[in-house]
């Protein structure tokens, strides 16, 4: 399956760089998005729970980073598993500059198998572009201050926001969503695209190894 | 004298049961039992790295969880594949799976582990506890990724190539190359499946008092399972009882077993002293049962002027999916079906069964027919317009003539008997299709349909179709005391109204009434011996066995009433249940009086029975059961046929096809069918009709859309498109020929699959007609009508 899409965020490339890299904020603002985990050298793991209905689960994801160009491009390879489905994906994303705003665009290449695959292809392709505008919404407001930054982290440290990511240490650093309102887990469609829920957030995981180079 | 059953249109008597919700289905045997979920795999090819359980073990209401590994040391046997099925020499690669996959899987749905649980819901939570690394492989996905062999499915089958047979009457090569005109042909059938609307199903119950096991399965071989279960579980065959209830429909799918489930549900009853069940749902029936129809086929063909075929040579393609359990029935039918009721003049057919990352093929209604059909029947339409002819006329000179009969192929058919047609009238089927649909003045019509600026077209095909395959079947009756008659035949039911059927052969051969006949399908503690219902069989195999065994009994119970009437047998009758002397109603005895005198009692519990008593029955100086009989008014026999009956039929179909839209619509759809004589015309029709829907479907609507990773993409109702009523022609015009078959002793032939069987040839045909380029694939949907227009009018 393939996934392609553009979204503009009113900040400059500089600033969306700089926050797509900041795993608090990804955890905050990525649907469903609840733990990011640093498990090695350009690799990350990360829990995402969402669902409704039949196709409900929490997914368990691993990805890797390649192509980092820094304001420029990335390219992330993700494997995602579980209760409804599988994916398994390579993602290239591209940061342009155009004024005040950034143009971010992205192509997925998809396999989405189990449930997912079998009994909600048909939705996965337009719900993950309306996901991926959701989400950069979020991004847009985390930038403008409208959007709390994720408060906990277990494990390891506490991190806090404007902290620099360490990674070398015998402990990771494990990023936590905050608790989100009902009213806030709005996305029936959410359950339905979770693979598409994957690949964007597989993008951004990518890109908070990015920062650390 | 009672009024003749065998050709009357006696409603179905099991209807009534049906439409009022009393059908009794595997899921509503066992109430109690525990349930079974199933682990699936969600890649198309992977190496299992591990699996962790560890998080199940301690779930309450969780009983067992199973991966490969736990199987063989609970019964060795479970350790191994799952039986080949089907051997054949030229299957030189023929690979099973697993009841649960041992370190490879090979497709999206194959088992990995098994749960059971108190129920549905827990059994599917504990399977999201289990977690499973892989090591990705590439899939091989469609007969071209197969045929190219890039990827290899199984590391140790070179090619993918699993089968290669070859077959040949003649040297059709050197006939296409002497011949004035030749044609060169592709031609392709997609992916499709079943889809009974009951899934698999299995229940079991572990007798632990008296050691024995009964299984309840949605099976099409209740005796094949049994052989199976016992085999696998390393029970006796004796303490194996595989009952199958009512069946939501099978049209082929369920003659594949044993299905992994069929061996772990009685597995775990017998661990676990509980009752188990799994009920299929409609996802896994997708993705775990099986599909078939997928076929490449490429055609050479030599003619002459009049369009009559000198040399044929036809190779194709076929997938079979990840694994061969079935072996290679699906293209040994197409290879042999194809010829249809032609003669060419010489033959030759070649095919590989290739293997693929998807879903396992085995028969679906049709079994390779519609596929044989379409390659045949494009084959004529082609030459047909290559000549400028009628494509009647191309028919009508390739037929084979009825003093041709019985007509030798030369061939080898499915059963390992020779291909050869024992009846049929293919020249006067042809005269009825078209009168039926009015070829003859269709040019009128579509020429008034143009005025309108609507666009139709027409096609017909035609086929034969070896039914009533081997080895036989056998029949069990007894007349209870009451005159009642309990039938037993070993095959199953899974819509074929036998209650009616059966019973109708049973009344008329026995002269008891309708009504106290009762018919037991599919029950091995009935009837042990059985092979299945499949291949158009039940009626020419159970029908004639149970015609057999009727006989039997009415042999009996003439000699015991002509002793107790003091008459000849041969001056005796039965007529509604009562032994006369012949024309003398009120001279005789019932049925049941002659059950009763046959089988010598010496303890009475009934006046019925006092009768029966020692002091009361019987020539004092002879022993009460003479030499050479049995007690019991019974009757057993079987029915085992030299070779197949070969039933045949024609089908025309008018369309219209939007001008815009590409929308196909039918206008009449008419067929021609032959299947000797009729037990029951109205369920005959009733089979054409649900083939006819189902050839709609196969030829318009269902396809399997797998992505090249190999996940099938449209498994559910959403996104499989199936017929509903409204898409089904609102009146399907039937005409019936009866050539009766000279092999069994009703003159029958079966008549199950015929009306799928030239679904997608006829419509291939109408809708080129209609619009004026070749069509080479089905199903056809309108947008790829739409994008065929837009490339041939580019």
């Amino acid at each position: 399956m393939k996934i392609t899409g553009q979204n503009t965020i009113a900040a400059p490339v500089e600033k969306v760089w700089e926050s797509l890299l900041d795993p608090r904020v990804l955890v905050a603002t990525i649907p469903g998005c609840e733990r990011l985990e640093e498990t090695g050298e350009n690799a990350y793991a990360m829990t995402v729970s969402a669902g409704v209905a039949a196709i409900r689960g929490t997914y368990s994801g691993a990805c890797t980073l390649s192509d980092l160009v820094p304001h420029e491009s990335l390219t992330m390879k993700l494997q995602g598993a579980g209760a409804p489905g599988t994916i398994d994906a390579g993602v290239a994303v591209r940061f342009e500059r155009a004024g005040d705003t950034t143009v971010l665009s992205y192509d997925a290449d998809a396999v989405v198998g189990g449930m997912i695959g079998g009994v909600g292809q048909r939705m996965l392709t337009s719900v993950s572009r309306r996901m991926a505008a959701e989400f950069f919404g979020n991004v847009e407001k985390a930038i403008a201050g409208v959007l709390p930054a994720a408060p906990t982290a277990d494990a390891g440290r506490v991190a806090s926001a404007g902290d620099r990511v360490e990674t070398r240490g015998e402990t990771p650093t494990v990023f936590a969503a905050p608790q989100r309102s009902a009213s806030d887990d709005r996305s029936f469609l959410t359950g339905v695209a979770v693979g598409g829920a994957l690949v964007l957030a597989g993008a951004i995981v990518g890109g908070i190894l990015g920062r650390r180079r | 004298m009672t009024t003749r059953m065998m050709g009357a249109k006696v409603a179905r008597v099991e209807d009534d049961r049906f439409v009022r919700g009393h059908g009794r289905y595997v899921d509503d045997v066992a109430p109690d039992a525990l349930h079974a979920a199933v682990l699936r795999s969600p890649h198309a090819h992977a190496r299992i790295r591990s699996i962790d359980v560890d998080a199940v073990l301690d779930l309450d209401g969780v009983h067992a969880v199973w991966t490969y590994e736990d199987l063989a040391p609970l019964a060795p046997a479970m350790g191994e594949p799952l039986p080949l099925l089907i051997p054949h020499p030229t299957l030189t690669h023929g690979r099973t799976q697993y009841a649960l996959a041992k370190d490879e899987v090979n497709y999206v749905g194959e088992a990995i582990a098994f749960v059971v649980a108190d129920d549905r819901y827990l059994a599917e939570d504990a399977l999201d506890r289990i977690v499973v690394e892989y090591d990705l492989l590439p899939a091989v996905v469609g007969i071209d990724a197969a045929r190219a062999a890039e990827r290899l499915v199984h590391e140790d089958v070179p090619g993918n190539v699993a089968a290669r047979m070859e077959q040949a009457n003649g040297d059709a090569a050197a006939a296409i190359a002497a011949a004035p005109h030749t044609l060169s042909l592709d031609l392709e059938i997609e992916r499709s499946a079943c889809m009974p609307l009951e899934g698999r199903g299995v229940a079991a119950r572990w007798d632990t008092d008296n050691g024995r096991l009964q299984l309840w399965t949605s099976t099409q071989t209740s005796t094949g399972v049994r052989a199976a279960v016992a085999a696998k579980l390393g029970l006796d065959l004796m303490r194996v009882d595989v009952i199958t209830p009512d069946v939501g429909g099978g049209f082929g799918v369920k003659i594949n077993h044993p299905w992994p489930e069929e061996l772990l549900v009685p597995l775990a009853a017998r661990l676990l002293g509980r009752a188990v069940k799994f009920t299929e749902d409609r996802r896994e029936h997708f993705i775990s049962s099986a599909h078939e129809r997928g076929q490449q086929h490429h055609v050479e063909v030599g003619f002459d002027d009049e369009g009559r075929l000198l040399g044929l040579d036809v190779r194709f393609w076929h997938d079979n999916g990840a694994y061969t359990p079935y072996g290679l029935i699906v293209p040994i039918i197409t290879s042999t079906q194809l010829l249809g009721p032609y003669k060419p003049g010489a033959y030759h057919v070649q095919f590989d069964s290739l293997y693929t990352n998807t879903v396992i093929v085995t028969p679906y209604r049709g079994a390779g027919r519609p596929q044989g059909c379409f390659v045949m029947e494009r084959t004529m339409d082609a030459i047909a317009a290559y000549l400028g002819k009628d494509r009647t006329e191309v028919r009508s000179i390739n037929l084979i003539q009825p003093d041709e009969m019985p007509y030798e192929h030369g061939l080898t058919f499915q059963d390992g008997r020779e291909l050869t047609y024992d009846s049929g009238d293919f020249p006067t089927m042809l005269t009825k299709i078209k009168e039926l649909v009015g070829w003859d003045e269709f040019e009128t019509f579509r020429a008034e349909m143009a005025a309108q600026g609507r666009r139709v077209g027409i096609g017909l095909a035609a086929y034969v179709e070896g039914t009533g395959v081997g080895p036989y079947e056998g029949a069990h009756i007894t007349v209870e005391t009451s005159g009642k008659v309990k039938v037993a035949t070993g095959l199953t039911t899974q819509g074929q109204g036998h209650q009616t059927a059966f019973a109708q052969i049973v009344a008329d051969e026995l002269g008891v009434p309708f009504e106290d006949v009762e018919i037991t399908t599919g029950d091995t503690r009935r009837m042990p011996y059985a092979v299945g219902t499949f291949a158009s069989r039940a009626a020419v195999m159970s029908g004639s066995a149970i015609h057999l065994a009727a006989k039997k009994t009415k042999e009996k119970a003439l000699r015991i009433a002509a002793e107790a009437l003091e008459a000849d047998v041969e001056d005796l009758e039965i007529v509604d249940g009562v032994v006369q002397v012949k024309g003398s109603p009120g001279s005789g005895i019932g049925l049941g009086t002659v059950a009763v005198l046959s089988n010598p009692l010496r303890y009475a519990f009934d006046e019925a029975s006092k009768a029966a008593t020692q002091f009361n029955v019987g020539d004092p100086t002879k022993p009460p059961v003479a030499a050479g009989e049995e007690p019991g008014l019974e009757g057993k026999d079987f029915y085992s046929p030299p070779r197949s009956t070969f039933a045949s039929g024609m089908h025309a179909v008018i369309v219209e096809t939007d001008p815009l839209t590409a929308e196909i619509t039918i206008l009449k759809y008419a067929v021609v069918h032959d299947c000797g004589h009729l037990i029951n015309p109205m369920i005959v029709e009733g089979q054409i009709h649900g083939g006819v829907a189902q050839g709609v479907g196969g030829a318009l609507y269902e396809r399997m859309a797998y992505d090249e990773a190999g996940q099938l993409q449209n498994a559910s109702f959403m996104d499989f498109l199936m017929p509903y009523v409204t898409e089904v022609p609102t009146s399907i015009d039937i005409d019936h020929l009866e050539t009766p078959s000279p092999l069994n002793p009703l003159g029958i032939k079966g008549a199950g699959e015929a009306g799928v069987i030239p679904g997608s040839a006829a419509f291939a045909a109408a809708i080129e007609d209609a619009e004026g380029f070749p069509i080479t694939a089905m199903p056809i949907s309108p947008s790829q009508l739409f994008d065929l227009r837009a490339a041939h009018h580019a």
